[in-house]
């Protein structure tokens, strides 16, 4: 399913977010395991993604496409094509940012990339089913309504990054979209919505020569 | 006093005596501390540098793949296990990073490639000073900075800084610092990162500041041991598929304390060991070789107080020229045990007849101690106050308490073979011999003018190829800043310092654009003068006109960025950010070394690259205050010093032996023919030199004045000739120089340069002195007892 960019702030999103609370919660575990287990994404996928980002110091919403490859060994690349080409990937414990138009290179170990690495680290950890790995430090809450589903990862008060970020992940009866909203802590926000659009180990050139890129090797 | 009383006085007061030692003594191992001497400011700078500079206390890691060839040679015992690790050299160095940080020891800990995250921090901390700090050459870069026509694009980047990576960081700078001028200033350092970067695509470089100072051996082997220990845990985990590199001046400290310790205990070994056996070869009897080993110690005890006492510690070095000393305080017993045993005197006669003798000879042993304390080395300062100690200790012990102790031990001396011989052989063709020595007078001092001094002093440094060559791999790893070159700058006060270090990094910077120099490491905009602050701010305020306010604004909106947050371009912060309250801060950790507060004022080094020091030194000249500092050739320079020094010591040290046997002879002639055997022999070694091309330092010339101040006392004692007897004696000069060869031979079997140099030295001068005795000084006395 394809979304228009819709500009909530974070007090918007809050509401919604408890609107929406009373239509039906599931909260046993079985319907979380049920559920990770249909966002998990074992072995190599692309999707295609349009991404939606609101800054604090940005006038409008800032829009962005692209393809979001992820690896069999937990790798994930994120190649924007749109507005300009930048590659974008964590892997092998590292995080590598290539920006071709202005030259700027960076890699960074996932511990010490900052807020745009937490925010990665978690959102990888969902898409390929290590959500166990958050599990001590986030509030899982599953969601289902009809045909709609929903996952709610929040940080425990008190027990993570205070820059860790909130992230909701959505979608419906077609396992191959996704809408993911990741929320930062001082109000800034970014919305995918992916589409898979291919699977299979034929992936793996494609995610090596683009970490190649992304790595300046 | 009766002999029973001074035989139960020594037993009770030696134990006492050790035990107030062992109580009182701190050994120094630091090599720096012995040789550096501190008397001007440069060797103080240089002393600083070494012990605590931040580079100094600096190890580099480099952690890499395991080849598998590796790995089956190191099986033999076991099957061999292919890395199968996935562990990436990435992830394992940030395994390690964490690991490491949590020692004692370190300071911090980071990937070379990336800025350790207090210094992120700490730029974060600049942006409200911006106006005050965007450039070292404001009314130059601010043509290109406040250009209009780039501000479009300056939006642009903006923007896509903020949706890069590092957004957070650039967020925080950007509300107060919309331009991001204080970045602007930090360009620099990103390009040392990025350099780095390409040198560590691997990314297994890291760096550790360590938090000991880098000649404090004994801590710096405790974290290496720790280091390696850490890497060995986390490398079983990944099926060690990784193998770890350390360098820096630490890695070298530790691996030369180990060598210097290993030769201090072999050295006083063998020197102990050699002198004993030298003694029961001599004398046949365990008796007096207890009782004189005894005396010794009780010496060698004295001297280690004495030093203790007078400088608060002792060097290992002290000690292990100090064990040699036991060689030359023998001397005085052997004297007295040599005539006691061949004239059938009771020890006490002996003591009393030869008393004269070993006095004048043991002062004349002190001058020459005494004057090397004065070449200006603190090492030698000790091992002057321990001789002095040592010595007078033996001389006492021997006149009054050796008597009492060898009163019922039977002594019988061997005949050396030969040394009859060679006294009758000297009387027989005296005539001959002396032209033939007058001749080699002349030849020697002919070839004088081919003597080559050595005044590279890393030449005396302990050989540590291996280690040097994995140093030269571990080094590849990183950027190329060097440890003991960079760019002095020195000022009464900090404003005057940061001045002049601002005009020396232009400098720089026009010369690394010339190619002079691949990099430096400077002070701005971490630290920068009010003076070039107010100047940024004047520049700042003059671009900012409301028309260039007005096209930012009008970038902004076209970029899709703020107005209302990033519209407005503050006016320059009022007050300028003063460097001694930025020192107060983190940023104090990151120019530790940099910045060395002395009596004198404030002197700031800038670290430099790979560079040619000669166009560096022409580039920089002209400017006050500032100048290039080599640690080599600072320590060069001091070589040199301490071999003038040497010089005119060995000249000094004979003329007052020849002042105080004057004093005692009252015969010009006698004194000259008690010191031409010395002297002769240090011309003749200085000439087989100079023909063999041995290059001649300091140490030599110490090890000579050593062995003059030796050689006199057999010119003493040949002269004196107390015993009547020449060949008794000879016997017994022959006997002390074997024991001197003994203990100073022992020396030849370090490996820390200085001993063998030593040992060479000495055992040359004494062994030629020794020969040349009977043949310059005709003794008209002899008695022809033969014992």
């Amino acid at each position: 399913m394809k979304h228009n960019a819709v500009a909530l702030n974070m007090k918007l999103g809050l509401c919604l977010l408890l609107a929406l609370s009373p239509m039906g919660v599931l909260a046993d575990e079985a319907g979380l395991a049920d559920l990770l287990g249909r966002i998990r994404q074992s072995g190599f996928a692309e999707f295609r993604y349009e991404e939606t980002r609101k800054l604090e110091l940005a006038s409008s919403p800032w829009q962005a496409q692209g393809y979001m490859l992820s690896g069999a060994d937990g790798s994930l690349v994120k190649l924007q094509l749109q507005p300009q080409r930048i590659i974008m990937a964590i892997a092998r414990g590292r995080m590598y940012y290539w920006d071709p138009g202005q030259k700027q290179r960076h890699a960074a170990p996932l511990g010490q990339a900052g807020q745009a690495a937490g925010q990665i680290t978690v959102f990888r950890s969902i898409l390929q089913g290590h959500a166990e790995e958050l599990q001590p430090t986030y509030d899982f809450a599953p969601e289902k309504h009809g045909k709609r589903w929903a996952l709610r990862v929040t940080p425990k008060p008190g027990q993570s990054d205070e820059d860790a970020p909130s992230i909701e992940i959505s979608g419906d009866e077609d396992g191959r979209k996704r809408q993911v909203l990741i929320r930062q802590p001082d109000g800034e926000s970014t919305e995918y919505r992916l589409i898979k659009t291919s699977e299979g180990p034929e992936l793996e050139y494609s995610i090596q020569r683009l970490l190649l890129e992304a790595t300046g090797d | 006093m009766s002999f029973i009383w001074r035989k139960r006085w020594f037993l009770l007061l030696f134990p006492l005596l050790l035990a107030a030692t062992t109580w009182q003594i701190r050994v120094e191992t630091d090599l720096n501390a012995f040789f550096t001497a501190t008397d001007n400011e440069d060797s103080k700078l240089l002393s600083g540098l070494l012990q605590s500079g931040e580079l100094s206390r600096r190890y580099l890691l480099v952690v890499e793949k395991n080849n598998e060839d590796g790995l089956r040679v190191n099986s033999t015992t076991s099957p061999p296990i292919p890395p199968q690790s996935t562990i990436s050299i990435d992830e394992f160095s940030a395994k390690l990073v964490l690991q490491l940080a949590k020692l004692s020891g370190v300071e911090r800990v980071w990937p070379a490639n990336e800025p350790p995250r207090e210094w992120i921090e700490a730029i974060r901390s600049y942006a409200p000073y911006h106006a005050r700090l965007f450039s070292l050459n404001p009314q130059q870069d601010g043509l290109r900075l406040f250009d209009p026509a780039g501000l479009d694009s300056r939006a642009d980047s903006l923007k896509q800084a903020m949706l890069s990576p590092q957004g957070g960081f650039v967020k925080a700078i950007a509300k107060q610092d919309p331009l991001l001028l204080s970045l602007n200033g930090f360009k620099d350092l990103q390009g040392q990162f990025e350099r780095q970067a390409k040198l560590n695509v691997g990314g297994g470089a890291l760096i550790l500041q360590s938090r000991p100072a880098a000649l404090d051996s004994d801590a710096h082997s405790r974290l290496q041991a720790a280091i390696r220990e850490n890497f060995d845990t986390l490398n079983r985990d990944a099926r060690g598929a990784f193998r770890l590199s350390m360098a820096g001046v630490p890695v070298f400290s530790v691996a030369a304390h180990g060598e210097i310790g290993r030769d201090v205990t072999l050295v006083s070994v063998v020197s102990s060991v050699a002198v004993a056996l030298v003694f029961l070869l001599l004398f046949h009897s365990f008796s007096a070789l207890h009782w004189v080993m005894m005396v010794q110690a009780a010496s060698f005890v004295v001297g280690t107080l004495a030093t203790a006492l007078a400088f608060g510690h002792v060097h290992s070095l002290t000690l292990a020229l100090g064990a040699s000393l036991i060689g030359i305080c023998t001397d005085y017993p052997i004297h007295v045990m040599v005539h006691c045993a061949k004239h059938r005197h009771s020890p006490l006669d002996a003591a009393r007849l030869l008393w004269p003798s070993l006095a004048m000879g043991g002062l004349t042993t002190v001058i020459g101690y005494a004057a090397l304390g004065m070449t200006g080395f603190p090492g030698f300062e000790q091992i002057a106050v321990f001789a002095l100690a040592s010595i007078a200790a033996s001389l006492g012990l021997t006149r009054w308490v050796l008597p009492a102790l060898l009163v019922h031990s039977s002594l019988h001396t061997a005949h050396l073979p030969g040394i009859a011989a060679w006294v009758d052989f000297c009387g027989c063709h005296r005539k001959g011999l002396l032209v033939l020595f007058a001749v080699s007078v002349g030849l020697a001092g002919l070839s004088l003018p081919q003597l080559r001094w050595m005044d590279d002093m890393q030449k005396l440094a302990v050989d540590m190829d291996l280690l040097k060559r994995q140093d030269e791999a571990v080094r590849a790893h990183f950027s190329s800043i060097e440890p003991g070159r960079f760019v002095l700058v020195q000022a009464a006060d900090l404003q005057t310092a940061l001045r002049r270090s601002e005009a020396a990094e232009r400098r720089l910077k026009s010369l690394q654009q010339a190619g002079v120099l691949s990099e430096y490491h400077g002070l701005f905009p971490w630290l920068a003068s009010q003076d070039l602050q107010a100047e940024n701010a004047r520049v700042y305020s003059q671009a900012t006109t409301p028309q260039f306010q007005t096209a930012w604004r009008l970038a902004l909106t076209k970029a899709g960025l703020s107005v209302d947050k990033l519209g407005h371009l503050p006016s320059p912060a009022a007050e300028s950010l003063d460097p001694k309250a930025v020192l107060a801060t983190p940023v104090l950790q990151i120019l530790s070394g940099q910045v060395i507060n002395d009596q004198n004022g404030v002197a700031l080094s800038l670290w430099l690259g790979e560079h040619n020091p000669d166009k560096l030194i022409e580039g920089l000249a002209g400017l006050e205050g500032t100048r290039y500092f080599s640690q080599k050739d600072q320590l060069d320079r001091l070589a040199g010093q301490y071999r003038d020094r040497s010089l005119v010591m060995l000249a000094i040290g004979i003329a007052v032996m020849g002042l105080f046997i004057w004093l005692q002879q009252r015969d010009i002639r006698k004194v000259l023919l008690t010191l031409l055997p010395s002297v002769a022999s240090v011309l003749f070694i200085f000439a087989t030199w100079a023909l063999m091309g041995e290059e001649v330092s300091f140490l030599h010339v110490i090890g000579l004045l050593l062995s003059v101040s030796l050689c006199v006392d057999y010119g003493i004692f040949f002269m004196d000739n107390r015993g009547q007897d020449c060949d008794i004696t000879y016997h017994a000069i022959a006997a002390s120089t074997l024991t001197t060869l003994a203990s100073f031979g022992a020396l030849g079997l370090g490996k820390t340069p200085t001993l063998p140099i030593l040992a060479v030295s000495v055992s040359l001068g004494v062994t030629l002195g020794f020969l040349l005795c009977p043949l310059l000084i005709q003794s008209g006395r002899n008695k022809g007892t033969n014992g």
